[in-house]
Formats: C-alpha cells, sequence, structure tokens
C-alpha cells in the first residue's frame, strides 16, 4: 500500500516526477510558450542584437503583405491534405486492419509488409517514390503510357505533384494506423458476434453496430495522429518536391522562414503561432465529436 | 472523468510536441550547433599535442574543393608546426546555412566560406530590403577587417572591390568565378550538321532547328530542380535589360521607371520560352540535376545549359566526349552576347571574435599564395581571381577564355535586390520561367510579367 513508506516519504514519488517535469518544461513547453512570446517581437538569430516587441507586425505580414496569398494557399493546401489523408489513410487502414484480423495464413507477414514504409523513414521513402516517379526512367511512366499513353511529370508537375505526395504520406504511414486499428480489432470479445449471429444480425450490420462501435477508441486515437500528424508535415514535401510546384504546406512554410529565410525569427514564430491555433481547432472539434460516440457494452 | 481528462491531456501533449518541432530559435541554434559538432568529430576536444593552436575553418562539402583545402592544411600544418587545422564540413546549402549561423554567432570559428561573394547589400533606393546575413554579421563586429592584410594584393583589384569589400573595408576573399549563362555543346553533334558556335538570336535559332530536324534534342536542362532554368535567364537578363546595363534595370525596378511587364523584361521570358516550347527537352520539368548531364554526355542532347562549374562532371560522364561552351546568344548584336555572365563562388570571411584570429590571418595569407592558390584554383576548376594564374584546364584556357576578355557580368540572381516577402513568382532573385507552359499555369510571357508586376507592386514597402 506503501511503497515508499509513510510520513514525509511518501512525497518521494513526487518528488521523482519533478525530475521529467522540468526537463519537460525546459525543452518542451518552455520554448513553445517562448515562441508565442517571440511572435510579437523583432527578434533575429543574431547574439546581442536585442529584441523589441512590435506588436502585431509580424501577424500583419503574415496576412497582409506581398505574398499573405501563397501563404493562405498554404494553409488551404494543408486543409485539404489533412482532410484526404486522414479520410483515405484511415479508410484504407481499417479494410486492411479487418481483412488481416479474419486469421487469415500469413496474417503476421502482410501485417509486417503493410507496417515496413513507417519503419523505413522518411527518407528512403522519398528517395524510393521519386524513383518510382522519374519521369524518363520510372516504371511508373512506363505503365501509364502501356496502360493510357499518358505521361506524367509528377513531382515536377505544377498540378499533379500535390497528389503524389498525398499518395506516398498514405504510402508511409498507413501501416502505422492498421497496426493501431488491429490492436483494437483484437480486443472486441468473440461472444458478442456469437450473440449477434444468434439474434440474426448480417455481415454488415454486426460490422457497423459491434466492431465499429468497439474500435471507437482506436478510431479516435488515429484520427487525431492522422489530423496532427498531416498539418505538421513537411518532411516528405521537403524531400520530394522541396516546396516547389505547389506543394508548400504551412509546416513547410515554418521551416523554410525559420531555417532558410533571413535571420529573423518573429515571423516564423508568428507562423507557427497561426499553425498551431488551426491545428487545435481541428482536434478540440474532432476529439469533442468521436468522444461523443465511443460506447462499452 | 478521468479518461476524458486524460485524452485532453495526451492531445495538448501531442500539441506541445508539434509546436516545439515548428518553433524558431532555441531550436535552430541548438539543432546547428548539435550537427556541426557532429561533423567536426569533436571540436570541443582539446589538441592532442597540448601546445598547438587550433584554426577552426567551416566549410560545405564539395569533393574536389575539400580535397585541395585538405591538402592545403597539410602544408601549412608542415610549415606552421604550431598551428593545428580543424576543417570542418556540413552538408550544403540549408545545413551549411545553419552550422554558418551558429557557429559565428557563437564564436566557435575563425575562417568560413560562404557563397556568391558579398551580394544583396541594401542601397539607398532600396528601402525595406532585407539586410543579408554577412552584413549583419559585419554590422556586429563579427567579421575581421582584412583592409591592411598584405595579402589581399595577390587578388584582382576589381575582384576584390566587387566582391570583397564593404563601406571601403575589405572583409572577405572572393576564391574564383564561374560562368553560367551558356550552354555546353556537343562538338560532334555540332561538326556533322555542319554548324558553327552560334552568335546571334537568329542563329541560334536556325542551328537549334537544324539539330531538331535531325531527331536530337536540342537542349536539355535539369528543370526539376528548377534553378538550371534561371542559367541561360541569366545572360538573357544581362544582355537585355537596361538594354545591357543590368544593374541600371533593376534600380529602376525599385524607382518605378522599368517594371517587370515593360517591352524587355517580357522579350527576356519570351526568349526562354521559345527555348522551352520548341527545344528543350520533353519532360524536362521532371528531370532532376544529377541525371541531366549524362544525358548530354551520352549524345541525346546537342547541349545542355549549365554552369562551367560541371564541366569535370560531364567529362567524367563520358571521358571521349568533345564538347565546348558557349554564351547564350541572347540578342541580333554578336559583340554584344561574346561575354559570359556568372558569379563569384567560395568566398572566405575571418571571425574577428573567434578563438584563433591572428591564425586565421596566417591561413589565408599562405592559401593566398600564388603556389597554393593556383593548386586550388584548378581543383576547384574556377575561373581565377587572382592575376596569372595558370590554369592548366583545356576546358577554360581553350572554351572559356575567347569570351572572359570582353569583360565578366555578374547575374540577375546576384545583382538584384528583392523587396521582403514578394510573391512566388519573383521569390529567390529570379523570375521562374517554370511558370510558363507547358508545365506552369501561364501561356504566354506577357500573362506570367503582369503578374509579376503585380506581385512586385503589392511587396512595396509601405
Amino acid at each position: 500500500m506503501y511503497p515508499f513508506g509513510k510520513g514525509i516519504s511518501r512525497f518521494v514519488p513526487f518528488l521523482l516526477l519533478l525530475i521529467p517535469l522540468a526537463l519537460y518544461v525546459l525543452f518542451y513547453f518552455g520554448p513553445s510558450v517562448m515562441t508565442v512570446i517571440y511572435s510579437f517581437t523583432n527578434i533575429t538569430n543574431l547574439p546581442g542584437s536585442g529584441m523589441k516587441f512590435i506588436g502585431l507586425d509580424n501577424y500583419h505580414d503574415v496576412f497582409f503583405s506581398g505574398n499573405s496569398g501563397e501563404r493562405v494557399d498554404s494553409i488551404i493546401r494543408t486543409l485539404y491534405f489533412m482532410f484526404i489523408v486522414t479520410v483515405v489513410q484511415n479508410g484504407i487502414a481499417l479494410l486492411v486492419a479487418v481483412i488481416i484480423n479474419q486469421k487469415l495464413k500469413g496474417d503476421y507477414f502482410f501485417r509486417a509488409v503493410f507496417f515496413l514504409p513507417v519503419v523505413l523513414g522518411v527518407a528512403v521513402v522519398a528517395l524510393v517514390w521519386s524513383m518510382m516517379f522519374d519521369p524518363l526512367s520510372g516504371p511508373v511512366n512506363q505503365l501509364y503510357q502501356a496502360l493510357f499513353g499518358y505521361k506524367d511529370m509528377f513531382f515536377g508537375s505544377f498540378s499533379h505533384a500535390f497528389g503524389y505526395i498525398i499518395f506516398v504520406q498514405i504510402w508511409m504511414y498507413m501501416g502505422y494506423s492498421m497496426l493501431i486499428f488491429l490492436a483494437g480489432l483484437q480486443s472486441v470479445p468473440k461472444e458478442l458476434y456469437e450473440a449477434g449471429y444468434i439474434d440474426g444480425t448480417t455481415k454488415w450490420q454486426s460490422f457497423r453496430h459491434i466492431t465499429f462501435s468497439l474500435i471507437a477508441p482506436s478510431f479516435t486515437v488515429n484520427m487525431l495522429l492522422s489530423i496532427i500528424g498531416a498539418m505538421s508535415t513537411f518532411d516528405i514535401i521537403l524531400a520530394t518536391t522541396d516546396g516547389r510546384f505547389n506543394t508548400r504546406t504551412m509546416a513547410y512554410d515554418v521551416y523554410k522562414e525559420t531555417f532558410r529565410g533571413s535571420l529573423e525569427m518573429g515571423l516564423p514564430s508568428a507562423l507557427s503561432v497561426v499553425q498551431f491555433l488551426i491545428i487545435l481547432v481541428f482536434v478540440i472539434v474532432a476529439v469533442k465529436q468521436m468522444r461523443k460516440r465511443e460506447v462499452e457494452y | 472523468m478521468f479518461k476524458k481528462l486524460s485524452v485532453v491531456m495526451l492531445s495538448s501533449m501531442l500539441l506541445f510536441t508539434l509546436t516545439a518541432c515548428g518553433s524558431g530559435n532555441n531550436g535552430a541554434a541548438n539543432g546547428t550547433n548539435a550537427s556541426s559538432t557532429a561533423a567536426a568529430g569533436d571540436p570541443t576536444a582539446k589538441p592532442a599535442s597540448g601546445e598547438k593552436k587550433v584554426i577552426k575553418i567551416l566549410h560545405w562539402k564539395q569533393e574536389n574543393i575539400n580535397k585541395a583545402i585538405e591538402e592545403i592544411n597539410k602544408k601549412f600544418e608542415e610549415k606552421y608546426p604550431e598551428y593545428k587545422v580543424e576543417y570542418t564540413t556540413t552538408g550544403p546549402d540549408d545545413e551549411y546555412k545553419q552550422a554558418q549561423r551558429a557557429r559565428i554567432t557563437a564564436g566557435d570559428v575563425d575562417i568560413l566560406a560562404d557563397l556568391s561573394g558579398m551580394r544583396l547589400s541594401p542601397k539607398d533606393w532600396t528601402p525595406g530590403a532585407k539586410v543579408p546575413d554577412w552584413q549583419q554579421w559585419i554590422d556586429s563586429g563579427l567579421i575581421a577587417d582584412l583592409s591592411d592584410q598584405p595579402f589581399v594584393k595577390n587578388y584582382n583589384a576589381n575582384d576584390i572591390s566587387k566582391a570583397g569589400t564593404y563601406n571601403g573595408k575589405v572583409y572577405a576573399l572572393p576564391t574564383g568565378k564561374v560562368a553560367m549563362s551558356g550552354f555546353f555543346y556537343n562538338k560532334e553533334i555540332f561538326e556533322q550538321n555542319g554548324l558553327t558556335v552560334p552568335t546571334t538570336w537568329t542563329e541560334f535559332i536556325k542551328a537549334l532547328d537544324t539539330i531538331k530536324a535531325k531527331n536530337i534534342i536540342p537542349i536539355v536542362v535539369a528543370g526539376k530542380d528548377v534553378w538550371p532554368l534561371k542559367l541561360p535567364v541569366f545572360g538573357l537578363q544581362a544582355k537585355i535589360l537596361g538594354g545591357g546595363d543590368q544593374e541600371k534595370w533593376i534600380e529602376g525596378v525599385w524607382k518605378g521607371e522599368t517594371k517587370y511587364n515593360d517591352k524587355e523584361a517580357v522579350e527576356v521570358l519570351d526568349k526562354m520560352k521559345t527555348l522551352q516550347d520548341n527545344y528543350i527537352i520533353d519532360s524536362f520539368m521532371g528531370i532532376d540535376y544529377a541525371t541531366a548531364p549524362s544525358i548530354f554526355a551520352t549524345g541525346k542532347a546537342a547541349m545542355i545549359a549549365d554552369g562551367t562549374w560541371d564541366a569535370p562532371t560531364i567529362a567524367t560522364a563520358n571521358p571521349d566526349l568533345k564538347f565546348g561552351y558557349f554564351p547564350i546568344p541572347a540578342t541580333e548584336d554578336a559583340a554584344k552576347n561574346k561575354s559570359l555572365v556568372g558569379k563569384y563562388d567560395v568566398t572566405w570571411y575571418a571571425a574577428e571574435k573567434g578563438p584563433n584570429k591572428e591564425g586565421a590571418m596566417k591561413w589565408l595569407e599562405f592559401f593566398s599564395e600564388p603556389e597554393n592558390y593556383t593548386a586550388y584554383v584548378q581543383a576547384a576548376g574556377f575561373l581565377p581571381t587572382q592575376d596569372n594564374i595558370q590554369t592548366n584546364s583545356e576546358f577554360i584556357d581553350k572554351e572559356l577564355s575567347p569570351y572572359l576578355t570582353g569583360g565578366f557580368e555578374l547575374a540577375y540572381e546576384i545583382l538584384m535586390i528583392n523587396r521582403d516577402n514578394v510573391g512566388e513568382h519573383l521569390a529567390a532573385e529570379g523570375v521562374h520561367t517554370e511558370y510558363l507552359a507547358p508545365g506552369g499555369e501561364f501561356k504566354t510571357a506577357k500573362e506570367l510579367a503582369d503578374v509579376q508586376q503585380k506581385e512586385w507592386e503589392a511587396a512595396a514597402p509601405k
């Protein structure tokens, strides 16, 4: 009952917790709060250059300057990316998870294959798909030509590059969502299906009302992960098109302004804050919606 | 209740993770420090022999140049045994820029390389223009003044004043130039079709038509990386804008006297569009920079738009290939077309507040000795910035030198000072012909030019 004893030593566990808490505040929470503060200043990366509070000037630059149109485009593109990735990735993942959960022969093999891209990492995935999508010698273009007599520029096309990035993103992380669904599926008690069978449910009904309701927690987790993941994606864009050909997203803009732009850090901080607020809104709405339909039998 | 709370906690933690990833400052400085530390081995470690004074040099990875510098370092350490050179290289571009910023601001470097000399310094006619990194460093006293150093005299005075001087003081050593406004051409294909190097735009188009009629791809460009498309455009801009006085045109565009959609600027876009539409390889927007030279070297294409620095790559891809180089014949005036457009490459700065400024001066002096400089410039394949240097390169001596006597102009991307927050069709000191059809959305040069002028005006400082 009292593993640390009674009296003052009861507080030992709390003291121990202080260490990670301090680290968290120092390296996570602190910088995050500082980002918000910096977004109202003209801070630069130069030591000794000082900083001044300049009110909302950085935010004004984000939304009302020469290239704000592109920033708004980036935001719209991010939302589009998020919707497609979340819906398609989770849809496919759920389907694959249900199929694998049928106790197929070699389900371990399939599970490993579908999960593999997650392990590969972004750089390798980007390289693989850049080669697949090579317009001169890549296999995909040859397939296109054989099937439709059509050639594409893939990551070099203004109109299609973003679509291919969405495809690669889904390809890469589908296995991750699948695994979470699979864990959820395996926790559904068999008796419920038997009970349903006795009551004469169709396959669809038993999926819709038993499976789908009971895996709601994994559904919530998956949705959250893909919403946040998709909204903060910049690595795959950096590695495939480097933001060219209408593929910039909010997160990519933040990266670019921070590490490749000028020495000014105020504007990128403001961009981060805007990005944070947009994600926050979507996450809150999504959590509220999905919490509602989680059930327990 | 607790479950609900935990979900809220979990999601807010995820969010914080995210903002921390995206957050500016702290991440930037720490991250680069770590990466450059890793690259350097362990720069904080004291030199093994105890007494030796360390000179820290920072550079980006570029194999041929790195090797030449390492040779120089070895000779330097032999001559001055009291010093130890610690030569750190990082990945190029962004990674290097981060390392540069982190090390110079931390006072953890003595000599650092920068690209393209001193450029983009705001003028009195460029209100609101961003101050470039190097200028901020000098203004905050981080860069050593080289004006009184005797080795500066080894360099061509014109090059030093163009690319190493700020406010009347010498702060940098531009170590070489590259030309980039031309095409490598396959001599065999030209001979077989009875073609000579074109000197006017009309001749150029005629030659391209002849090659195209033989079912040979006239020109290959690595459009996927986008910047290679700028190279022929630099030639067009230097010869056409302002009637050949590009700097005047750029000043004019700031003052509202010239425009992005005026006749000359549209002519630049239009000529490049002609090439893109008819003579540059199909699907050039999908070809990356690493692949393009092989298409040229194997004889599939008669020309490649590329900078002179890539000559060794082409020679390696096909040692039997006979190739030359000529500047893009931008106008109908052969004499005007004859010179090359380019930029300065590796430029050395010495840190004022580095751990060993005196050693840095010794090293720069040693580097600047004609013997060492010659070895360096030969390995790098640059056009030398010291006078009377034997490059020993047939390519530079035979192919380029005829075009170098008439002067050397700096490219638009070096001269142009952009407005802060300018739109994407003018971003990164370019005019972005990739936005023209067939790859892009603009059907005519004029349409793109109009958008550019609108973006330029929208970015005007308030």
